[in-house]
């Protein structure tokens, strides 16, 4: 999945943020916090296409039932749509 | 999983949380480099300008700071404020500003904004910064000149309008003084015209950390004149309402919110977020708590920034103010500091006159506002 914008990941204070770097500075103000899991679906956007391929990287990784990983990325995926980041 | 930081012409909540964990845990969430003391201004009010040749020999180069910036990172660094001197006086600025974007900093910058041209305009659209806080000095060439002894008024207003244009985030901060105060409603009508936010402060510290007296700072108002001028630009910059408001507050011994100070509880240790979650690095390389601050100082090229760290943190730990603020009945209403009590006392833990006698000057002034507004409401 195609990113449209310039994040840096990065590991504060034990918590993990993407800081908008560049023109997504001026859209993006301040800073966006991840949770563990959307911090690791982040890492795997560039390897996958569908949302389908994303729950499949979270069953790998994660102890979920499928309908609990379904629900997860496509709340967080499409918080990234709404937000126009991906 | 995802939660967005509020925008707000206040601090972002994101920034108090993270400095209130990086308080708890001691964490440097924040710092200030200080990239030079050299200036294009001569202010006769500044704590670190001194002798431009003598002080370029002795500036970090941009690699070190871009060193010291990767190490602070690895610690908890997120925010960056970068100031001078006027850090645009650097010709290497633009490698030492993109080094620091790439890094995932949040970058922002304090600057007198004569300087700010084409290609810093260029290099800011490119990578815009957290915020410019543009220190405006005046409403007229003549006080630039009779205060920086630098007529850049008009400059510094056309570049305040192209950089708010661009859709930059610009703060005003004003420093008022006995040259400058006749320009108040001036410099209000400014910020308002351009709609920015204005903060200002008529309490300058003794330039301690430059060879400077104790307790002295010959371009600043008299303690009593510095507390009448705060209040006058808070009445100057609320509502009647709000005036109103702040004088019952004062009445009943509590916080009206009379100066802008980075204070953040009332315990007998240091009050701010100096050597708890913040650090400032000089121009010359010293690692401070706070820039106004006249400390022991930690090196951190030579220690390293983790050692360096480690010693601001436990030397800010063991200040204690003074015994007598703590129960002072006007406390509420104070703008004491692990600072100012140092650089008019020479001690942590000395009563600063000057600050209680500018905190009643303030607190009787806004009293007095308070009156003449209810009385011309009776009207």
């Amino acid at each position: 999945m195609k990113i449209k914008h310039k994040f840096i990941k990065r590991d504060i204070a034990g918590e993990t943020f993407l800081v908008p770097v560049g023109e997504t500075a001026m859209k993006y103000r301040g800073l966006l916090a991840l949770n563990e899991v959307g911090s690791f679906i982040w890492d795997k956007l560039p390897q996958a296409d569908t949302d389908k391929e994303i729950v499949d990287f979270v069953l790998d990784e994660y102890d979920v039932s499928l309908g609990e990983a379904e629900n997860d990325v496509s709340a967080f995926l499409g918080k990234l749509k709404d937000m126009g980041i991906i | 999983m995802i939660e967005k930081a509020k925008n707000t012409s206040s601090e972002p909540w994101m920034s108090t949380y993270l400095h209130s964990k990086g308080n708890q845990l001691g964490l440097p969430i924040s710092g200030t480099f200080e990239l030079t003391a050299r200036c294009n201004f001569n202010c006769k009010m500044c704590y670190v300008h001194q002798n431009d040749s003598v002080n370029k020999k002795n500036e970090l180069t941009a690699d070190q700071w871009l060193s010291l910036a990767k190490e602070a990172s690895s610690k908890g660094m997120i925010f960056l404020l970068l100031t001078g001197g006027e850090p645009f006086l650097r010709s290497d600025f633009e490698e030492i500003y993109t080094g620091l974007i790439q890094m995932g900093i949040i970058v922002s910058i304090n600057t007198n904004a004569s300087l700010y041209d084409e290609n810093i305009r260029r290099l800011f659209l490119k990578y815009p910064p957290s915020r410019i806080n543009v220190t405006l000095y005046g409403g007229s060439e003549e006080t630039y000149l009779n205060l920086c002894g630098n007529a850049s008024f008009e400059r510094v207003v056309n570049n305040l309008r192209s950089m708010k244009a661009d859709g930059f985030q610009v703060k005003l901060n004003v420093s008022l003084t006995p040259y400058n105060v006749g320009d108040m409603e001036m410099i209000d009508a400014i910020s308002r015209e351009a709609e920015l936010q204005a903060k200002a402060s008529s309490y300058m510290y003794p330039p301690v950390r430059c060879g400077g007296e104790t307790g002295y700072n010959s371009a600043r108002f008299s303690a009593e004149d510095a507390g009448t001028v705060m209040a006058r630009w808070n009445a100057l910059r609320n509502t009647e309402e709000a005036t109103l408001r702040k004088a019952e507050m004062i009445l009943h011994n509590k916080s009206a919110d009379l100066t802008d100070t980075c204070m953040e509880d009332r315990q007998e240790g240091i009050r701010c977020r100096a050597g708890r979650s913040s650090f400032w690095i000089t121009w010359d390389g010293r690692m401070l708590p706070c820039g106004t601050m006249n400390i022991e100082a930690s090196y951190p090229l030579s220690s390293g920034f983790d050692k360096a760290w480690e010693e601001t943190r436990l030397r800010a730990a063991e200040i204690r103010l003074p015994k007598e603020c703590s129960v002072c009945p006007n406390r509420e209403n104070c703008a004491v500091c692990a600072s100012s009590c140092k650089c008019e006392t020479g001690r942590f833990d000395g009563k600063p006159e000057y600050i209680c006698e500018m905190m009643k000057g303030a607190r009787e002034e806004t009293v007095r506002i308070a009156e003449k507004i209810k009385k011309e409401k009776q009207k």
